[in-house]
């Protein structure tokens, strides 16, 4: 945990970590909960949830933790919190699918609803958030045919169709992981690590894959390259459509951006950036202020 | 070029198939409350021309082969397409490291060089195993490896072969292997690559089976190759299975003289199946197994061990006092595994021939030892010496081979002027803001 005014070479305030944490040296979500003061993360090497009070440090253990035969988790890799309706919402690549939990949830117990099947179009769900206001869930998720922001009514279960999909060459959408959303103006931010697609691993398991699958992989490429960028949509933009807004080029040090957090109070944007190791803070309040029409191309 | 179309459902199924390939699973039905396994796909084993084994690594997102290859290449000069507001602003705040990471530790006491990873800016530094004072300045490298041509990318284990005067340096988040040679600095390209399974860690050479053993997190196993293994060779034999008791392996070792292997789990454990953008939704067949903490451990294998088989000893339990166990190796010598002990800032020794629950037979540990956040630890039989890699401070520190308790290190290589923060960051991609604390929350 860093003090939001953290500027420079600065050791972190507080770190929870070690073997009676029950987390794992990768994991690639994480959620704050104001209201409850909880902090929630997905271990996906354990394929399991795990919910901390917000103060916690050092080797401190959860306060809760979802796992088991029940829970249908797999490898979990991002997380959301719905403080007004109580309720936990994971993505899970390996499941394909999006759960839902009760917010309290502990121990080993189903989802009480499930996102998954081919009319959802989710497959590699690297990116969850809700909107309470608005009751959607945000999901961002890669494939073949769809790659791209989708989201659904909050309470849909089952293999629905997400209600909006923005995906399409002109999305510049492609190799992203963490989405976010202020509530408050129903703004999307993503974070996208590069324009060119999530590559394909050489093995599935522990075999190499064959040639045949390397080429079907770069036949399916835009062929599009270059560094990655934060993205802004209207939570109701749907189709081919490109971002409202960027935050990307030399200046603002972007290389692969693929954590996103907001301040929508401050106007502040946080992107945590694996291309440079660290992280950028932006000061950005006409992202969640101003209406659409007053940012025009080439804004500065 | 990717085409997108908006359409029913049979016709998604059918153009995913046409996409992907044909699999003869059946055509798709979602089930909501029931994933299934996946087997994997057995097919022809190619090796990919060399073009594929191109060394540009993308930093952020994992690395590996080149995609996009058959296809027209766009720059991003179409992008943002118009209409897009750009906001090129420089940010209010930048917090972040310019200093290395060590994540792992290769040693050839022969020689005499000490090769780290470092895991923050991408690159491999060498420094002479006399190296190291007390001095507050950096110490200076004897060669620093590091540049997108180097096919270096979020690194963690290292291994040396002495005979070959080689270095391998394992990518946990793509890229695979990447050799160099001793002597390699700068911006070079590595003299062999080979791909290995997403989340490769630890690595060991054997040089009486010539052979490599690397762990892999995601799997819960180990894969072997051959020596001078290169690009898509697939491996000898792999160690994995709920038998081995292997769960998110790091650090792995050869005992050549005992002919045994040495793993360090930490205890996550979670079934693998296909999870990629490029591996559709299937039908399965096998029953779902949910994930486990199990305790740490260090398990013991055979040398030639394969597949489902269990361990010949396995350390673990709370005596033990493992927690979040890293690098480790084996002082043939003194019949010790010493394991770098992250969790609580330790280092430990065990007996060779240990199992179950038992004590370490000494430790290093304590606030006058320097040790914080150890990643990696190897024994210099030459010097008499131990080198501990920390990767939660920018130093590597040198004790006395037999030392024990809270010591003061002989040597301290640093990465960084002295107290430097250490920011700790490989590879963090998400966050969350605490309006509480008015924190800002990584996980890493």
């Amino acid at each position: 945990m860093f003090a939001r005014l953290a500027n420079g070479l600065t050791a972190p305030e507080r770190v929870i970590e070690g073997q009676g944490t029950a987390l794992s040296r990768t994991m690639h979500g994480v959620a704050y909960d104001e209201v409850n003061d909880e902090i929630s993360i997905p271990v996906a090497l354990g394929g399991a949830i795990l919910v901390f009070r917000g103060g916690a440090n050092g080797e401190e253990q959860p306060l809760r933790v979802i796992q088991g035969s029940e829970t249908r988790l797999i490898r979990p890799q991002t997380i959301a919190v719905d403080p007004l309706h109580d309720e936990i919402i994971v993505g899970d690549t390996t499941a394909r699918a999006v759960f839902v939990f009760d917010r309290t949830a502990n121990g080993n117990v189903a989802p009480k609803r499930v996102l998954y099947g081919d009319q959802t179009k989710l497959l590699d769900v690297v990116g969850v958030a809700v909107d309470p206001r608005r009751n959607r869930i945000i999901a961002a998720s890669r494939s073949v045919s769809t790659t791209g922001i989708l989201t659904f009514n909050r309470t849909d279960n089952g293999n629905v169709s997400p209600k909006t999909m923005i995906t399409g060459p002109n999305t510049g959408l492609a190799h992203f992981r963490q989405v976010a959303v202020d509530p408050e103006s129903g703004r999307i931010f993503l974070a996208q690590q590069s324009m060119r697609e999530k590559r394909l691993e050489p093995y599935r398991g522990d075999r190499p894959r064959t040639e045949e699958e390397f080429k079907r992989a770069a036949r399916a490429s835009s062929g599009r390259v270059g560094p990655g960028f934060v993205g802004v949509w209207d939570i109701d933009d749907n189709g081919n459509v490109p971002p409202r807004a960027i935050i990307q080029g030399t200046m603002s040090r972007l290389i692969a951006p693929g954590g996103i957090a907001l301040d929508p109070k401050r106007g502040e944007v946080y992107a945590i950036d694996g291309g440079s190791s660290g992280y950028f803070v932006y000061n950005v309040p006409q992202l969640f202020r101003d209406p659409w029409t007053a940012l025009s191309p080439g804004t500065r | 070029m990717r085409t997108r179309l908006f359409v029913s459902s049979g016709a998604v199924t059918a153009l995913l198939l046409l996409l992907i390939g044909g699999s003869p699973e059946q055509p798709l039905e979602a089930e909501v409350l029931k994933p299934l396994l996946d087997s994997p796909m057995e097919g022809a084993i190619c090796l990919m021309p060399p073009e594929r084994s191109a060394y540009a690594q993308t930093r952020g997102g994992g690395a590996g082969g080149r995609i996009g290859e058959e296809g027209p290449r766009k720059s991003v000069l179409d992008w943002p397409v118009e209409g897009t507001a750009t906001i090129d602003a420089m940010p209010t705040r930048t917090v972040f490291d310019p200093y290395p990471t060590f994540g792992g530790l290769g040693l050839d006491d022969t020689a005499g060089r000490a090769f780290f990873s470092d895991s923050s800016l991408s690159g491999l530094l060498s420094y002479a195993t006399s190296a190291g004072s007390h001095s507050t300045d950096i110490t200076e490298s004897q060669t620093h490896v590091i540049g997108p041509d180097t096919g270096i990318g979020f690194i963690a284990g290292v291994a040396v072969d002495p005979e070959r005067r080689e270095v391998y340096a394992v990518n946990n988040d793509g890229g695979g292997i990447v050799t160099f040679g001793y002597d390699q600095t700068g911006a070079v390209r590595p003299v062999r690559g080979l791909d290995t399974p997403h989340q490769s860690w630890g690595i060991s050479l054997s040089l009486a089976r010539d052979e490599i053993a690397v762990s892999v997190q995601q799997m819960s196993g180990i894969v072997f190759y051959r020596r001078g293994a290169a690009q898509l060779e697939p491996p000898l034999r792999t160690l994995r299975g709920y038998e081995t008791g292997l769960a998110d392996p790091h650090g792995v070792a050869y005992d050549d003289q005992r002919k045994e292997l040495i793993v360090a789990n930490h205890g996550n454990w979670t079934e693998l199946r296909p999870y990629s953008p490029y591996d559709p939704l299937t039908q399965r067949t096998q029953a779902y197994q949910p994930g486990r903490f199990e305790p740490p451990s260090i398990r013991i294998f055979e040398a030639s061990a394969a597949g489902n088989v269990a361990a010949l000893r396995s350390i673990r339990g709370d005596k033990t006092g493992l927690n979040w166990p890293m690098g480790l190796t084996v002082d043939t010598e003194r019949n010790e595994i010493v394991v770098a002990n992250y969790g609580d800032n330790s280092i430990r020794f065990f007996r060779r021939t240990d199992d179950g629950d038992v004590r370490p037979s000494r430790m290093i540990n304590g606030p006058r030892t320097g040790i914080v956040g150890p990643v990696d630890v190897k024994v210099d039989r030459v010097r008499n010496e131990i080198w501990v890699a920390n990767y939660s401070d920018h130093t590597a520190v040198i004790f006395d081979r037999d030392a024990s308790g809270d010591v003061a290190p002989k040597r301290i290589v640093r990465n960084a002027p002295k107290d430097s923060p250490a920011l700790t960051f490989t590879n963090a991609a998400a966050a969350a803001y605490d309006t509480k604390r008015d924190a800002l929350i990584v996980p890493n």
